[in-house]
């Protein structure tokens, strides 16, 4: 059964629109991101469906119950919808400890004193943070204050947890350790998770579905490797991955010829059909290319940058940047002559709207 | 648009807690402040009983503009100039003299206590409030029982500096202009010390460290740098001094009326008595200035925002080594402070003990004015026993301090709900509304606000005495308040309240359980300045209170006016030493300070 169901949800602050009509269905036990710029309404969505902003319009429901329908009135409390918040800056009580801190939302519950220790203690132990219990915030470190928000919220064993950006304030390193302790926490509480990010990599390591907005309006919702390979448009494309995809502006004939930058090929549709002929922007993943003493085609080193596990290299062919990445530890000259090829699959995206118009296979490239 | 989709947003509306709190106050702020205000303009236009009535020879009662045309075009005796322009002109010069004052001493000891290594910091910061802290007529009262001589003024006595060093002051030093600027410009410097080292302190070093850098001169560092970042905090103490001083009352009244020097607030008080409607018209043109004023300090706040990078984290600025000069510095800034906050004091403890003015000998003392059976022998009138065994005294600081109390409490708490409202629905009209409403008060000069509010709750019946001056006292001082509580709350991330209102944390708890303990020493701050302000008012409830011995300072107030100098003075003393262990007994218990409701 779906547990929460967005209907036509639009948000606006006088004039600016900062959600647009957004459709949305999130499964039950899912662990969804909400993907975009700064800026996007992903914020402001997640914070609608907490209770936390009112919507302009439309209908929310969480788990069957309608918990917000503009044309009937309801709104529903956050605490009356069951549902848990991470901040992004924690938002930590100072004058509280760790364990007033987590104690305070049961407390209010009106748990009795030894089942409220009885939970505390078991958060304390599942996030790893038992020694700290009589500390304030201000003596912990950022990762220990996060593990401590995160306890905080789960105390209530809500059914859904939200997460504003929650590792944004963390470093590299720690970040890492906390998506996988959030990964494995999602699977252990069973509980709906839905994450707010900027961070692409975040979305798509973390994530069962990807919701990537742009100004307010939905681009595609997938799985995030759907989305990686078949991106609904070039925004889509151009946001997940890293580095990005190269995009190249040409046109395609009738016969399926693909003229773009200083190279020529056939495309091969992978559905059979071929799209129109017309102005397009062709997409190429940079692991889909290839660098290989007998490739079809020539470039030129601009740079490399390795960073051990791979290697990022940016060339130039007949003047048109692209950029490749090589598995390992490569290092070319500077100006160096290199040959490559493109080994996979290309997007064609239409060059005005930016819509994907299909994969295929682009055989037979050659240097125009 | 359907109707339950009206009643859903109207119900959304109220459930926010910073709405209605909004919708309240806006209310309640409208009542209190602008229909004051109305009855106020209505008066200005309207002949009264008496001595008016039979100048313009209208009927009690009837509208007329007469009043403005006798106080501002009447050239027969230059009534006008006299009454009006000569006043409105002393005004101006005072207040930006004063103002002036107050940004150069204050802002010249928050630079010296902030980037220097001057020596006797602790001290200096301890001691520069108080003069803020004292009731702002110590100092009035205290320059003019020093200087004071017989060839002077109302000749009475010879003060200190006369009777005990034989120096005769010329009048010009000890009564108008030059005075009341001075003394106005100490009282208020520690706005600007307060404002100005408040940035000064939060800057951030690496803006100076970048100029070091790039071998900019130390002076040059000051003058490009540093200046213009405190510009806009020099601006804001200019124009909150310049406004208290322009509605100050008992320090032209000390220092001024003895020589006929007249200002605004002084001229107001006399026409009060048998013009009222000039004098209500004189009360408009000071709540005019005053309105100018909050308008071009919105504005130079507004254009503060290209500073807020200011706030910085990064470490401990180089300070200026002031080598040789550094302890002259220290010494005499020292000598200022103790002449400023620490002799007063002890004058008025000599005055209370001595039983003929001008003779400072041992064997002219007696402390029986403090604790004796019986007076008579040394005053032909007056209460027959010292203060401190006069039941009379006793009650009437048992008043001030309850008046004190509830006035504190009540304003402090609007306070807190004022800032909760405001910051939350930042940005909306309905919150600058509040929040311009709540301030407004400030403006109003204490005197005449007083004098709206008698007039008001003439016409109802229950409302008088102490019910009226807690009420008049409370909405006074919101400004304090509600400024301190406003920043407290900007400063509180919003996360910090949701995390509670999303594990189902009522309103209220929210408020007692969380944001009050985080914010507490803000807030008490919100509380602490009313309380210590109503302390030592005067003017605000001159009017007002039922008779003049009911509260200690309209009690100080009749007993300089007729003469008992030594009473007045041991009064005197007694209210400053109440506030000082209230502010200090406050600060030291929860960390409140009054530095936290100035300004902003």
């Amino acid at each position: 059964m779906p547990e929460i169901i967005l209907k036509n949800v639009t948000k606006r602050f006088g004039k600016f629109a900062a959600v647009e009509n957004l459709n949305l269905v999130i499964e039950n036990n899912a662990f969804i991101t909400v993907l975009g710029p700064s800026g996007c309404g992903k914020t402001t969505t997640l914070r609608m469906v907490a209770g936390l902003e009112t919507p302009t319009d439309g209908t929310i429901s969480i788990d069957g119950t309608v918990v917000f329908d503009a044309d009937k009135g309801i709104n529903l409390a956050p605490n009356k919808r069951d549902v848990g918040f991470l901040f992004q800056n924690y938002a930590l009580w100072p004058h509280m400890t760790v364990y007033q801190n987590i104690a305070f939302g049961l407390e209010n519950l009106k748990w009795d004193k030894k089942r409220i220790r009885a939970r505390v203690d078991e958060l304390l132990a599942l996030l790893k943070i038992e020694e700290f219990e009589g500390r304030y915030p201000s003596e912990l470190s950022g990762g220990q204050q996060q593990r401590v928000a995160i306890a905080r919220t789960l105390a209530p064993g809500p059914k859904v947890l939200f997460m504003d950006e929650p590792l944004s304030n963390l470093d590299a390193k720690l970040r890492m350790e906390m998506r996988t302790e959030l990964k494995r926490l999602h699977r252990d509480t069973d509980s709906t998770f839905v994450y707010v990010t900027h961070d692409q990599l975040e979305a798509m390591t973390l994530s069962t579905r990807v919701c990537i907005m742009e100004k307010g309006i939905l681009q595609q919702y997938a799985p995030p490797l759907e989305m990686y390979n078949n991106p609904a448009n070039r925004f889509v494309a151009d946001f997940m991955g890293n580095p990005t995809m190269n995009f190249i502006d040409g046109s395609l004939g009738a016969d399926g010829t693909l003229r773009f930058g200083s190279l020529k090929a056939r495309f091969q549709p992978e559905s059979g059909t071929m799209p129109a002929a017309g102005d397009v922007t062709v997409g190429i993943r940079p692991e889909y290319i290839d660098i290989e003493e007998d490739g079809p085609l020539e470039a030129e080193i601009y740079s490399t940058l390795p960073s051990g596990m791979e290697t990022t290299v940016k060339m130039h062919t007949g003047g048109m940047p692209l950029t490749a990445v090589v598995f390992g530890d490569v290092d070319y000259a500077v100006d160096s002559k290199v040959r490559f090829s493109i080994h996979k699959l290309g997007i064609l995206f239409d060059k005005k709207t930016g819509m994907n118009l299909g994969r295929g296979s682009l055989e037979e490239p050659a240097n125009a | 648009m359907n109707i339950s989709r009206m009643k859903g947003k109207v119900r959304a509306w109220f459930s926010k807690p910073a709405n209605v709190i909004l919708l309240v106050f806006l209310i309640l702020l409208t009542v209190l402040t602008l229909y004051p205000l109305i009855t106020m303009l209505l008066e200005t236009v309207t002949v009264h009983l008496g001595r008016e009535a039979r100048l313009a020879k209208l009927p009690v009662g009837s509208k007329t503009l007469f009043h403005f045309a006798r106080l501002f075009a009447t050239s027969e005796n230059k009534y006008s100039w006299i009454t009006f322009y000569q006043p409105l002109l002393n005004t101006l010069a005072v207040s930006v003299s004063a103002s002036a004052i107050a940004i150069l001493f204050g802002g010249t000891v928050a630079f010296l206590v902030t980037r220097t290594n001057l020596k006797y910091k602790k001290f200096v910061s301890a001691v520069f409030t108080f003069p803020y802290i004292m009731p702002s007529w110590t100092l009035a009262l205290f320059w003019e029982t020093f200087f004071k001589n017989v060839m002077i003024g109302p000749k009475t006595s010879n003060g200190i500096m006369a009777s005990v060093f034989g120096i005769y002051m010329p009048e010009w030093f000890v009564y108008g202009g030059f005075p009341i600027a001075l003394v106005l410009g100490l009282h208020y410097a520690p706005f600007a010390y307060i404002l100005i080292g408040g940035i000064l302190r939060n800057m951030d070093a690496n803006l100076e460290e970048a100029a070091t850098i790039l071998k900019t001169s130390r002076m040059r560092i000051i003058r490009k740098i540093t200046l213009p970042i405190v510009r806009p905090a020099m601006l804001s103490t200019f124009l909150l001094v310049f406004a208290s001083s322009m509605s100050a009352y008992s320090v032209p009244v000390f220092l001024g009326s003895p020589v006929r020097y007249y200002v605004l607030s002084t001229t107001m008080k006399s026409l009060m008595d048998s013009y009222k409607g000039q004098a209500y018209i004189v009360v408009a043109v000071m709540i005019l200035f005053g309105v100018g004023i909050l308008l071009l300090n919105q504005a130079v706040t507004n254009s503060r925002k290209q500073f807020t990078t200011v706030t910085g984290k990064s470490g401990q600025i180089s300070k200026i080594n002031l080598g040789k000069a550094n302890r002259p510095i220290a010494l005499l800034l020292v000598l200022i402070l103790l002449l400023v906050a620490v002799v007063p004091l002890i004058t008025f403890a000599l005055e209370s003990v001595i039983i003929k003015a001008g003779d400072y000998s041992l064997s002219n003392m007696t402390l029986d004015f403090w604790i004796g059976k019986d007076t008579t022998q040394w005053l032909d009138q007056g209460d027959s026993t010292g203060i401190l065994l006069n039941p009379k005294v006793w009650s009437a600081l048992g008043n001030s301090l309850g008046l004190a109390v509830t006035c504190s409490v009540v304003a402090g708490t609007c306070g807190i709900l004022v800032g909760y409202g405001v910051s939350k629905r930042r940005g909306s009209k309905l919150a600058s509304w509040v929040n311009n409403l709540s301030f407004f008060p400030y403006l109003m000069p204490s005197l005449a606000f007083g004098a709206i509010y008698l007039a008001m709750a003439s016409g109802i019946p229950w409302l008088g005495g102490f019910l009226l001056m807690a009420l008049a006292g409370s909405i006074k001082y919101l400004p304090f308040a509600s400024r301190s509580g406003v920043n407290a709350m900007l400063q509180l991330s919003a996360e910090i309240e949701e995390a509670a209102l999303i594990t189902g944390v009522p309103w209220w708890k929210r408020m007692i359980r969380v944001i009050f303990p985080i914010q507490k020493s803000s807030f008490l701050s919100g509380y602490l300045l009313p309380m210590v302000s109503c302390m030592r008012e005067l003017s605000l409830f001159v009017l007002i209170v039922p008779t003049s011995n009911w509260l200690l300072t309209t009690m100080l107030m009749q007993y300089s006016e007729k003469g008992w100098a030594q009473f007045g003075n041991a009064i005197n003393l007694l209210i400053i030493i109440v506030v000082l262990i209230v502010n200090f007994t406050v600060n030291k218990l929860t960390g409140a300070s009054i530095d936290k409701g100035v300004g902003g």
